[in-house]
């Protein structure tokens, strides 16, 4: 959750550095490469301007332009809104198509009107080596096409869907350009930014992958893609959390909490222990995977938030600190964007519940809401506060976005039955 | 003082019995309330705006020597002495008119200027004496000084208790003071606001009965809320305890309400429980309005009862884990539900 990568197009960033010799070649290859480089731009139909803008690559001599998915995301969700315009090196623009997206790696192909064969990138075969010297191309802030040198760090750590880290600034605009090696091979897209020329690409496999699949067969409606695609990473994401092991840990004195031994779910801590004037003593646990997808300015799925909270009081009564316990406890979340376009409200249950080992007594609650457009998925939040002793208090609680029933329900039961009192 | 006016000109009986020398001529109000009622027994009355005679009106419309009623023949009789503005007869069986020559009946009701003077006989019929309804005892052991002061220092302890609670730092003595005690004033107002009402409406104020029935409503509600809370925590979602507690709480305003009309005004049973049953209506009504209209047309929150409290109210058993689960698998299918909509 603290380092929250903001997508290139809505973050802007700083400083390039270059030195002559790699200047000198970045301009070789951005001469080479920029007849096959484009911008591509959403047009609100009603007011005929500009509503986003991104770049864009060729990748194949018959017109298929690979970008990002948030670059189109309006598009893909609002086809009657809004179209989608290619601007190439010397001026021209025309008009582009919707192929085949793929949301959970941000990618998307469109598909230009050629008349003769065109020039085009060339994916690359292999893997960069950790230190190779890479050049990322676009469009940013709508300046004129650039090239950014920068270095490939491998791929990010403890991410559930690769991205490459690579060291070098990406701009807003730059979103969906390419990154190239020496030998003008595609190796990477730009995609993300968390700002001090900390880059994050799509390796070039998931582009080939996308592309192959659409080779095979186009997709028959982009929703029923996203659907499909939506619904089989939930399904790896959660089959990869609930097979993993959840370790034991302490909270506090006396609580017991599940620690997921997945890479991808990093945990952080805090408590009031320095405090000297607090009434309740407090230490917090939480655990999230740090990423999500992006589906439009107002809807993100697939992150999920893992908090666990103990409490003990400190000179005051049960009952003034149960007051404060139920404030504290109020005020639960979504942990992802939405708005009414795409989920219901939150339907809620609550119940006191105790686990059969009899190692605690919860005030469980627990809340849904479904998906509009993608049937069968929905968002989940789960809370539960100890309610079996009187000065001490065990708060757990978990947002999952974007799971199945199946999938949500497992993972509540496996939940429920790991959090305990010591 | 006060007599239901409207009721006896209702009850009328319009025959005409034998008139007695004795007559009673009461001053009303445009609203038929009495101001001034006297009893006279000469043959000969006379009124108007100066001091000589028997009944003397302040009004600017009336002239000096007004009218006279004069008991000829056994029969009282007007004569209007040629007046500026006239003077006119109502009565229940007649159109208004003219009041010069007629012949008084019971109850009749001569307007000169712009006053108003009834006519009686003393063989006017009077309502049934109201007996004191059981209310009224309670109502005195409410008012009593020491249940009084009990009822409002339970009322301040508990509010005081309820703000200490919901602090989240450290609280000392002076800093519970000020907001307690402004939140007692506060609700005292009610009381006195209906006290002063009464007041101004020529009523008895009686505004010890109202503080002392206000304040141990007020209580009672502390009570509902209380006892609310307890079974909430106790239950699961989905039961009817929320909907038990809006009528507890409606019956408590109603009741409320009630008393305080019963204690503050006379009027008749029916229009006591239009008026409380209105102002029930308008407070709860009033206040569902504006939490409706300020429901955003979309909650991005979950809305869920969180109510806790500490293990001593703890009374029922919980439930397991599957049985959770099941209840969690409904949600899923309404959610469902709502999204093909």
């Amino acid at each position: 959750m603290k380092a929250f990568f903001l997508l290139v197009f809505i973050l802007l960033s700083s400083c390039i550095s270059s030195n002559s010799y790699a200047s000198e070649q970045a301009e070789q290859l951005f001469n080479q490469l920029k007849p096959s480089l484009y911008q591509i731009k959403l047009i609100d139909k009603a007011s005929g301007e500009k509503s986003s803008i991104g770049s864009g690559f060729q990748i194949s001599r018959d017109g298929i332009i690979a970008t990002n998915y948030h670059v189109i995301s309006s598009y893909a969700l609002h086809p009657k809104k809004y179209r989608m315009e290619y601007l190439d090196n010397q001026g021209n623009k025309g008009g582009l198509s919707l192929q085949s997206v793929d949301v959970i790696n941000d990618l998307a192909l469109v598909k230009r009107d050629i008349d003769q064969e065109m020039a085009f990138f060339q994916l690359s075969k292999t893997t960069p080596q950790k230190g190779e010297e890479l050049f990322s191309l676009g469009n940013p802030h709508d300046l004129g096409m650039i090239v950014v040198p920068g270095t490939y760090n491998g791929l990010k750590k403890e991410s559930f869907n690769e991205r490459i880290h690579f060291t070098g600034s990406i701009n807003s605009g730059m979103s969906g350009g390419p990154v190239v090696n020496k030998q003008a091979q595609v190796v990477g897209i730009n995609v993300a930014t968390s700002g001090n020329s900390i880059g994050f690409l799509v390796p070039h496999d998931k582009l080939v992958s996308l592309y192959q699949d659409f080779l095979k067969a186009a997709p028959e409606s982009i929703e029923e893609q996203m659907a499909q695609q939506l619904m089989s990473n939930q399904d790896k994401l959660m089959t990869a959390i609930l097979n993993s092991s959840w370790q034991v840990r302490q909270l506090g004195e006396q609580g017991n909490i599940p620690i997921i031994d997945v890479p991808f779910i990093r945990c952080w801590g805090d408590s009031n222990a320095d405090k000297a004037d607090v009434l309740i003593l407090t230490a917090v646990a939480n655990c999230s995977l740090d990423e999500n997808t992006y589906l439009s300015s107002h809807f993100f799925t697939g992150s999920i938030e893992i908090e666990f909270r103990t409490m003990q009081a400190k000179d005051i009564g049960a009952n003034k600190f149960y007051r404060l316990y139920q404030q504290q406890i109020s005020h639960a979340g979504a942990g992802n964007r939405a708005d009414k376009e795409n989920v219901t409200e939150y339907q809620c249950q609550h119940d006191l519940v105790m686990p059969d080992n009899q190692t605690i007594n919860n005030k469980t609650i627990f809340c849904t809401r479904a998906y509009k457009k993608f049937p069968d998925l929905f968002d989940i939040i789960y809370l539960a506060a100890s309610i079996d002793r009187k000065k001490q208090a065990l708060v757990s609680h978990f947002t999952i976005a974007g799971v199945s029933k199946r999938n949500a329900l497992a993972f509540t039961r496996q939940f429920m039955e790991s959090v305990s009192w010591k | 003082m006060e007599i239901e006016s409207t009721e006896i000109e209702n009850m009328k009986s319009g025959t005409e019995k034998a008139i007695t020398r004795e007559i009673i001529i009461e001053e009303i109000s445009r609203n038929y309330k009495l101001l001034h009622r006297y009893k006279l027994s000469q043959q000969q009355i006379h009124i108007g705006r100066d001091y000589h005679n028997d009944i003397i009106l302040a009004d600017p419309h009336v002239c000096p020597s007004h009218l006279s009623i004069e008991l000829v023949d056994d029969q009282w009789k007007i004569t209007d002495n040629q007046t500026m503005n006239g003077s006119f007869i109502e009565n229940i069986k007649e159109k208004k008119h003219l009041a010069n020559n007629h012949v008084v009946h019971d109850g009749d009701v001569i307007t000169l200027g712009k006053s108003q003077l009834r006519i009686l006989f003393t063989d006017h019929p009077v309502e049934p004496t109201v007996v004191f309804s059981p209310f009224e005892d309670v109502i005195n052991l409410m008012r009593h000084p020491i249940a009084l002061l009990l009822s409002i220092m339970l009322f301040t302890l508990i509010t005081a208790g309820i703000f200490y609670l919901n602090t989240p730092k450290e609280i000392n003595f002076s800093q519970l003071l000020v907001p307690t005690v402004s939140m007692v004033l506060g609700f005292a107002f009610w009381p006195a606001g209906v006290a002063f009402v009464s007041h101004l409406s020529r009523h008895d104020a009686r505004i010890m009965a109202q503080l002392g029935v206000s304040f141990v409503f007020f209580n009672l509600m502390w009570l509902s809320d209380f006892l609310e809370n307890i079974l909430i925590f106790n239950s699961a979602s989905g039961s009817i305890i929320p909907l038990f507690f809006m009528f507890i709480s409606i019956a408590l305003a109603f009741s409320l309400f009630w008393l305080n009309g019963y204690i503050g005004f006379h009027m008749t049973a029916k229009r006591r429980i239009i008026v409380a049953a209105s102002m029930t209506a308008l407070l709860f009504g009033g206040s569902y309005l504006v939490q409706y209209s300020n429901k955003p047309e979309f909650n991005p929150r979950p809305q869920y009862n969180a109510t806790i409290m500490m293990p001593n109210f703890l009374m029922t058993s919980s439930s397991s884990v599957d049985e959770f689960i099941k209840g969690s698998e409904k949600l899923f299918e309404k959610t469902k539900k709502e999204a093909l909509k």
